[in-house]
């Protein structure tokens, strides 16, 4: 690790010389998981050359940290968490950011329980909710990269198929119900670092799927949303119920925009909803599809755009700020949504430029570039590659360091 | 980032918001303020000629604010954009990429006395920290990784009367720009709105000089005061920096309260625009009484003590003397 001074140093050298010293340099990595295989692959997406394949207990879905320094498989079956190190990092120096690439690596962290499923990150925190214990267990991005296994343990209840999300000295908790302990969630409990509630319940009947945009939190309910945001001391919570005007339906998958402050959820199985949390009355903009949904991912680079995958083999770009369907592509043949909910079926990620969707049966990833939406390429992949997320971006390197 | 402006160009300007009231009200020129106090210029300046859409209004931090779906839209539909510039909006970069507006952005900054970021860390120089513009030169151990950094000038720029009128002749070259026909009118409403700001100027500095200069040294909670103190001689020392973004650490909070008992200041005040909570802490273990409310980055709510950027000024020089020299 670099020290204050020398990255003075070096940055006063670059400016004071040339630029030739400090190089502009773009990484991006792929990690894909695949739908039979207990295995993680990391591709260059830059190149398509394979870098690493990671033996993992079971087959995976995959999480990236907001840094993008870590990467996590969460094999529900296999009953363990494994912490992958991405291999790329990024510090920022105000007007330039340095970027630093490795070999990735097994983080030499796992993470294990009964049924892991819902896997949460708040600012560096994560949180891993094992539903077969109703317990959550939370470690920071610094101790796992460090291979430290520094968890805290919070329980619920009951085991539950919940959420827990580490939230600055707070913890939110799925509250189990009760009467039904196989359906969904009803509420969200604040609760102290330890795990002791603090005040009532938030109702959230039928909680699946939460996400962060900005400084905002929210979990999804058959009623609405649940909004988390800093308040006085401890998170404030409220309910958006869903506009009169929308037509029977609910959000169980959420995720957050990036760039813009927004979410984007299911709603029904041929629509997605664009949710502004932040005002009373049109928050929901509902967005139909020409058929049935598979796969949804938001653009962190372009802001304005987020994809929806469909069962037809299309891929849509969808721009959040008019609220419509801005280009349609054809990439695979179809995909079915009948049959069970965790077939495999094609997965959006987002990694620079370029779009990538994998196409579990056929083998490959289809490259489609972001800005012309064209497709691009392909990248082959031994099995069926399944999950995918993206780290990287661009950075400078700086001589002698 | 390039290559996104690029796609934003390709794609085109976002259509126009639905509704346009009446013929009268379409003609205006339609103006997005980032936050309410360039508002506030952009009224006196407009007049009825303008329609005026604020981002970040009343009470609201520009610093941290995320920008909508909907701000985009809006941005995508405006003739004249106007920002403050030197990185006090941080979300202005992806905010005018996902709109893909072709209206000018105007800095209004540009061209005005700009201060260095007193805080800057590493690799300028600390002139302005030697002298007390901040309180975390002794904190500088405490770096961590990953830190934000907020750019290497003071955006707080606003604060010093001079500059308000500079931001004034701004708007007015921008709107005779967009709106050739509207700009005797715009000269003119710029012009008596500038005497207005010379008055101003005249009162606070007669106010400062009714204040012992042993004790024109106060505390705040964010360093936005940088300006007023360069042009009007009152000492300001806050536990955060000149974003609000990331909050003062232990240590940051542990040598501005040394500082206070070294430096005796008068007064410690809360803004309207960050939590209190710090600026009460520091009070109690500094024995200060907080003085009251100072207005930073965003004006009151109408209804409040500082609506316009004559009010907020005006509002903040008499309640730090009244703190001062009051009981
Ligand atoms: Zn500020």
């Amino acid at each position: 690790m670099r020290t204050n001074s020398a990255t003075a140093i070096a940055l006063l050298v670059s400016l004071s010389t040339s630029a030739a010293r400090a190089e502009e340099v773009t990484a991006w990595r792929l990690f894909i998981s695949d739908h039979a295989d207990p295995k993680v692959t990391v591709i260059d997406a830059i190149d398509g050359e394979k870098l690493d394949t990671f033996e993992i207990k079971g087959p995976a879905s995959l999480h990236r940290s907001e840094s993008g320094r870590t990467v996590f498989a969460v094999q529900g079956t296999a009953g363990v968490v494994t912490g992958i190190a991405s291999g790329i990092s990024f510090e920022d120096h105000g007007e330039h950011g340095d970027i630093d690439v490795e070999a990735p690596k097994l983080a030499g962290i796992e993470i294990t329980g009964k049924k892991p499923s819902h896997f949460v990150e708040h600012n560096g925190d994560f949180a891993a909710f094992f539903d077969g214990e109703g317990v959550a267990r939370i470690i920071d991005e610094k101790s796992v990269l460090e291979g430290k296994p520094d968890f805290r343990e919070v329980k619920t209840d009951a085991p539950q198929h919940g959420v827990a999300v580490a939230y600055g000295s707070h913890v939110l908790l799925s509250e189990p119900n009760r009467e039904k302990p196989d359906e969904l969630p009803v509420g969200i409990r604040v609760a102290d670092k330890t795990g002791a509630p603090i005040g009532g319940i938030h109702a959230c009947p039928d909680l699946h799927g939460e996400a962060s945009s900005g400084d905002i939190l929210a979990f999804a309910c058959a009623t609405g949303l649940l909004v988390v945001s800093h308040g006085d001391g401890s998170p404030a919570v409220r309910h958006l119920p869903y506009a009169d005007s929308l037509p029977e339906g609910k959000t169980t998958t959420l995720i957050g925009g990036r760039g813009l402050q927004y979410f984007l959820g299911n709603y029904g199985v041929d629509k997605v909803v664009l949710i502004d949390p932040t005002i009373e009355s049109d928050a929901f903009r509902l967005i139909s599809l020409p058929t049935r949904r598979v796969h949804f991912a938001v653009d962190p680079v372009r802001a304005k755009f987020a994809y929806v995958f469909t069962e037809d083999g299309q891929l849509h770009q969808l721009d959040v700020v008019k609220g419509e369907i801005a280009n349609s592509l054809k990439l695979t043949d179809p995909y079915s949504m009948d049959g069970h909910w965790s077939d495999p079926r094609p997965r959006v990620a987002v990694a620079g430029d370029r779009i990538v969707v994998t196409d579990p049966l056929q083998g490959v990833l289809h490259l489609v570039d972001a800005t012309s939406f064209e497709k691009t390429g392909d990248i082959a992949v031994e099995g069926k590659p399944f999950n995918v997320v993206s780290v990287g971006g661009s950075g400078q390197t700086h001589e002698g360091e | 980032m390039s290559r996104t402006l690029k796609l934003a160009a390709v794609i085109g300007a976002i259509t126009s918001l639905p509704m346009a009231p009446s013929v009268a009200a379409a003609e205006n020129l339609k103006v997005v303020a980032s936050f309410s106090i360039i508002a506030d210029f952009a009224k006196n300046v407009g007049g009825d000629r303008v329609d005026i859409v604020t981002l970040v209004g009343p009470n609201g931090d520009a610093h941290v604010y995320e920008p909508k779906p909907a701000d985009a839209a809006t941005v995508g539909s405006a003739d004249v954009v106007l920002v403050n510039g030197l990185q006090f909006e941080g979300f202005l970069q992806r905010l005018v990429e996902a709109s893909a507006t072709k209206a000018p952005i105007v800095e209004l900054s540009k061209g005005g006395e700009v201060l260095r970021n007193s805080e800057e860390e590493g690799h300028h120089d600390q002139e302005k920290a030697a002298e007390g513009g901040g309180g975390h030169a002794a904190a500088e151990e405490g770096h961590e990784e990953g830190h934000h950094h907020h750019g290497e000038y003071d955006p707080h720029a606003w604060q010093s009367v001079h500059n308000a009128e500079l931001y004034v002749k701004n708007i007015a070259d921008a709107f005779c720009a967009a709106d050739a026909a509207g700009c005797d009118t715009y000269r003119a409403n710029a012009e008596s709105y500038g005497q207005q700001l010379d008055a101003l100027e005249a009162e606070i500095k007669a106010a400062v000089a009714e204040i012992p200069e042993d004790k024109r040294t106060i505390i705040t909670s964010h360093d936005a005061f940088g300006y007023f103190e360069h042009e009007y001689g009152i000492k300001f020392l806050a536990p955060e920096g000149v974003s609000t973004e990331s909050e003062a650490s232990a240590s940051d909070v542990a040598a501005l309260i040394k500082q206070i008992r070294q430096d005796k200041a008068s007064a410690i005040f809360v803004e309207n625009v960050t939590n209190p909570r710090l600026i009460e802490q520091i009070a109690s273990e500094t024995g200060l009484k907080v003085g009251g409310e100072l207005y930073s980055d965003a004006l009151s709510d109408k209804d409040g003590s500082a609506a316009t950027y004559l009010e907020m000024m005006r509002h903040n020089i008499t309640t730090i003397k009244g703190a001062i020299l009051g009981s």
